[in-house]
Parts: structure tokens; sequence; C-alpha cells
């Protein structure tokens, strides 16, 4: 089997400005280094309320509230033209964007050891919002109020100020805090631990919604595959893991276990990869790809977006779910023969990258470039992206598979715009990392091919390995989802079958001998 | 040797544009020192 089926699909976001506008990377590194104060002072005047977040299209995108169709053919700049209230809906077809108040309360829902300290009002108010979403289960919201997790607001300001705690903020007051794991460990900092409990908190969003979106007791799910770039662990080994059976506990998925796989932004379509062919080989009946977001990404470009007295769109933690199955043949199918890879020794330069991630795996299957539908390569929202420098990142992915095209003459040169219109794909995501990385379009994909409005569409991840400062390398890893075919029933034989099989086989024989 | 023999040179590289480290490639010719080649993230 080189197939396997793509039963569903989810996707989230947390709205989270007030943490992280304090601990997301780039804020918590101007607090601490004391030398940006006019940046600091300046941020909170470009937030995004929450009401805003939702009336802005590249949100409801992700989550499903408006079709990739649609999104295709609004107005831009999207937050100047923002949806009516009829499309601005908390909930869409592929998950949510839930508050920042109910996100701080699933977040101590996660906590299983005591470090998640929220006050009491907040914590019962939180807890009251969750109960009304309908995948939260009644079990969470109950570990939203475990005593061990609500305290007093003196209670929550000594551990602040004595014990290395971190303040969490609602309306501009503080309203709980992340207390420390270890006295002296610096991988368990109330700040790591903020973290790694916001990442978990955010991929058990994203499965519940799974689950609720295939119709999938959390019982039968057998395993779950996690691939964020958080790292969860401690001194003695930083990144030990697992976030997924972590996740999967909190979801009430009793019979799954899980690993985490890891590759920065391409650890997602690696982590797809590796479930299907698990699954495809029988080795699970069924896994659930999982990933939460990160903190430390939120306002990460925000110096340029105050800088330009523009609104700091960074403000959402992403997360998605896949459901990876046998193919059936109903089902959008990931291939699993035509994978692409970026092997050591194909160099850094873009085209030997876009050609180990497009052209090599299509020729290997006899396809070229214009068999694929839809390119989506790295999915970046080029309104956060643009004012910071980085450029319209999908745009330039597509322009270069375009060239590449055209070298490869699989299309003639003046077809290069009409290629990249046609085969593109327009960035929606957040900068997450592993969260753009070609993954939210699996979703609206499997939708279009449903729909019978395409047949193929290329996913493609890109990872920044460097940035660890192991390797100068990058990596990418790529492949195809297509419209399912029908599969061939495999009926049992029975004996009367088999004996008519041999004596067909011995009269042949006897006629020969004759 | 072009016009950058003898200069110094710091390449910065962007991940989904042109890497450092491709740079590096395309300058080694020049006659111009690298003192610096990084590849950055922003997404």
């Amino acid at each position: 089997m080189s197939k396997v089926g793509i039963k569903g699909y989810s996707y989230c976001l947390n709205h989270a400005p007030e943490t992280g506008s304090r601990y997301g990377g780039t804020p918590y590194e101007a607090i601490h280094s004391g030398k940006e104060q006019e940046y600091l002072d300046s941020l909170p005047k470009f937030l995004q309320s929450y009401e805003h977040a939702l009336h802005y299209a590249p949100n409801q995108t992700y989550i499903g509230g408006i079709s990739y169709e649609e999104f295709e053919s609004l107005k831009t700049p999207w937050v100047e033209n923002l949806l009516s209230d009829e499309k601005a809906k908390r909930y869409g077809k592929f998950g949510e964007l839930m508050p920042e108040d109910e996100f701080l309360g699933l977040i101590s829902a996660c906590d299983e050891f005591e470090l998640v300290w929220l006050e009491k009002a907040f914590a019962e108010g939180s807890a009251k919002k969750l109960a009304e979403d309908p995948v939260i289960t009644e079990a969470i919201v109950k570990r939203v109020l475990r005593p061990k997790n609500m305290h007093e607001i003196s209670e929550i300001e000594t551990e602040v100020k004595e014990r290395n705690g971190l303040a969490l903020y609602f309306d501009g007051k503080v309203i709980g805090c992340i207390r420390s794991g270890h006295p002296t460990d610096p991988c368990l900092t109330a700040h790591v631990l903020l973290e790694n409990l916001a990442g978990k908190a955010s991929g058990v969003l994203a499965l519940l919604h799974l689950l609720k979106n295939t119709g999938m007791n959390p019982s039968d799910l057998d395993f779950v595959i996690e691939c964020s770039e958080e790292g969860a662990g401690d001194v003695g080994q930083r990144a030990g893991g697992n976030f997924a059976k972590a996740i999967a506990e909190v979801a009430g998925c009793i019979n799954a276990s899980g690993c985490d796989v890891r590759g920065f932004c391409a650890g997602p379509v690696n982590a797809m990869i590796n479930a299907a062919a698990q699954v495809a080989s029988g080795a699970r009946k069924n896994i659930a790809v999982v990933a939460g977001g990160s903190i430390p990404k939120l306002y990460m470009n925000s110096r340029d977006h105050v800088k330009k007295g523009l609104l700091a769109l960074e403000d959402c933690v992403g997360s998605f779910a896949v459901l990876i199955v046998p193919d059936d043949g109903t089902m959008p199918v990931m291939r699993l023969d035509v994978l692409g890879k970026h092997t050591v020794g194909a160099g850094g330069a873009p085209q030997a990258v876009t050609s180990a991630l497009t052209f090599e795996p299509l020729q290997s299957a006899g396809l070229t470039f214009t068999d694929v539908d839809r390119y989506a390569p790295e999915l970046q929202n080029h309104e956060i992206t643009e004012p910071a420098g980085a450029g319209n990142v999908p745009l330039a992915n597509i322009k270069m598979i375009a060239a590449l095209a055209v070298m490869k003459k699989a299309i003639e040169k003046p077809a290069m715009m009409q290629f990249i219109k046609e085969h593109g794909t327009i960035g929606y995501a957040h900068t997450q990392g592993h969260i753009p990385a070609g993954v939210p379009f699996i979703g609206p994909a499997c939708e279009l091919i449903k729909e019978g409005k395409i047949k193929r569409a290329m996913i493609i991840g890109k990872g920044s390995l460097f940035l660890a400062r192991l390797t100068n390398l990058a990596d990418g890893a790529s492949f195809l989802i297509e419209a399912p075919e029908p599969v061939a029933e495999t009926s049992a034989v029975s004996k009367e079958d088999v004996k008519a099989l041999i004596l067909e086989a011995l009269s042949e024989v006897a006629g020969k001998l004759a | 040797m072009g016009k950058l023999a003898g200069k110094k040179l710091l390449l910065l590289g962007e991940r989904d544009g042109v890497p450092g480290p491709a740079m590096e490639a395309c300058l080694k010719d020049s006659g111009a020192e690298i003192i610096f080649s990084a590849t950055e993230c922003f997404v």
C-alpha cells in the first residue's frame, strides 16, 4: 500500500496578545535588554483585539470560517478589508479561534504538576466559558477548577516575586502565574514551562477538534505524532519529549500512545510522511499528526510593525491536527511513492532545494509541474512578513517553482505568471514556524478534491536547521495529496475456487501430455 | 577578479531567498574576504 487516506483535519488559533506581548521572543528580549523602551511602550497601542482578530480574513481562512477559494477572491489588504460580522465567528469548519482568557484556563487544565496558578474568580470565569465550547469535555472543565490550580492573588504575587514565577495577565491585570519547575534547572524555568504548556494546550485543542470533525471516539485513536518545535525535558535531556502522549492523555485517547518528530518547520511534513508510512505498513491502525503552537514566535516581527505604525498581527498561537487512516477509496489520499527529500548533498541554492522538493519526486512518478493543481509551500501571511522585510514567502516559493518549470521545459516562459496564479497558494497562516509549513493547506486541498475542483496538491515544508547551530543546512520535504481512486475489492478465495483452479491446471498439463 | 576584490563582505542570507552558504559559493572567487555569513529565518 503506497497510499493512505486523510480522514480529517483541524486547525485552531488561540488569541494570546497579553501573554505574547510579554513573553513572545522579541518583546521578552527587549524587556530584558532594557534598551528598547520606546518599542515596549508603543507595542500595546498596536495590539489587535479579539473581535478584530475574528474579522481578519487570514484567521477565518485558517479555522475554516471561510473557504480558501473565497479567501483568494477577497480584496486586499485584508487588515483594511475586514470580514462582515456574519463571517467573523469563533468556530469554523476546521476549528476555532479561542480567546485568551479561555486559553489560559486550558493551559491550567493541561498542568499535571501544580505549575499553573490562576486567581480563583478568573479560573471560575474561564471554566464557565470553556464549558460552552463544543469540544471541551467536562473532565477538562473540572481540571481548570482543581483547588491546587486556584490561588489567592496575594499568593500568586509572592510566587512571582520570591520564587521566580512568571505572571500571567488578562485585561492588564495579573490573574495568575506559571511557577518555576526547579530551583536551578534552566530547562524547567517558568518561562520554558509556559512555552511547553501552551504548546501542549493548543495541541490538545486541535486534537479535540480533529476527533469532533472525524466523528472518532477518543478511545479509537491508535497513535499520535506531535511535530511542533518546542522542547520538553530537563537539564539531563533538554528536549526529551513527549508532547504527543501528553496531548493524547488530556484528550482522553486512552488507547493511544505517541512520540514527537522534530525538524524545525519541516517537522510537520516529515511527521505526515512518518505517520503515513506507519499506517500504510499496518504498524498502526490510525495516527493523528498534531502540533501545538509557539509562544516565543508571538510578535516576532513586531519591532518593524510598531516602527511602521502597523497593527502587530502576530498574536495567535496556531495548532493543527490531521488523521491518517488506511486508504479505502473514499477520501483524499496521501501518496507515499512521490516524496520530496532535500538531501545533504543537494546544497542550499534555491534552485537545488526547489528541484529536490518538486521536480525530482514528480519526475520519478512520471508527472510534470502542471500535473499539480496547487503547490502549498510555506503559507505565511505576507501582511505580517512584508513590513518586516521578509517578503511574500509563498509567492517567492511559487515563483521559484515556476522558474524551474520553465528551465525544465514544462511551461513556456510567457506562461510563468499564469502558472504562478493558477498553481500557487496565498499565505494565510501565522508566523508560528512549523504551523505555516505547507500543512495549513491539507484541509483546503482535501475540501477542493472532495468538491471535484482539483485533483492533486503538493504540500511543501522547509526547516531552518541552521538556527540550532548544528549544521548550516536547511531541510525540506514534500508530498502529494490526490483524489481517491476506487480500491479493488479483495474477496476471499474459497476451497471450491482452489479446487477449480487445480483441476483447470491439471487438465492443462494432461492435455499437453496427451 | 571583479569590483569586489579586496573588499570585506558581510553576507546575510534568508532561508526562502538566497541562503548564506549559497552566496559564499558564488563569491568564493571574487577576491573579496567574507568576514561574516549567516542565514536567518523570520517566519
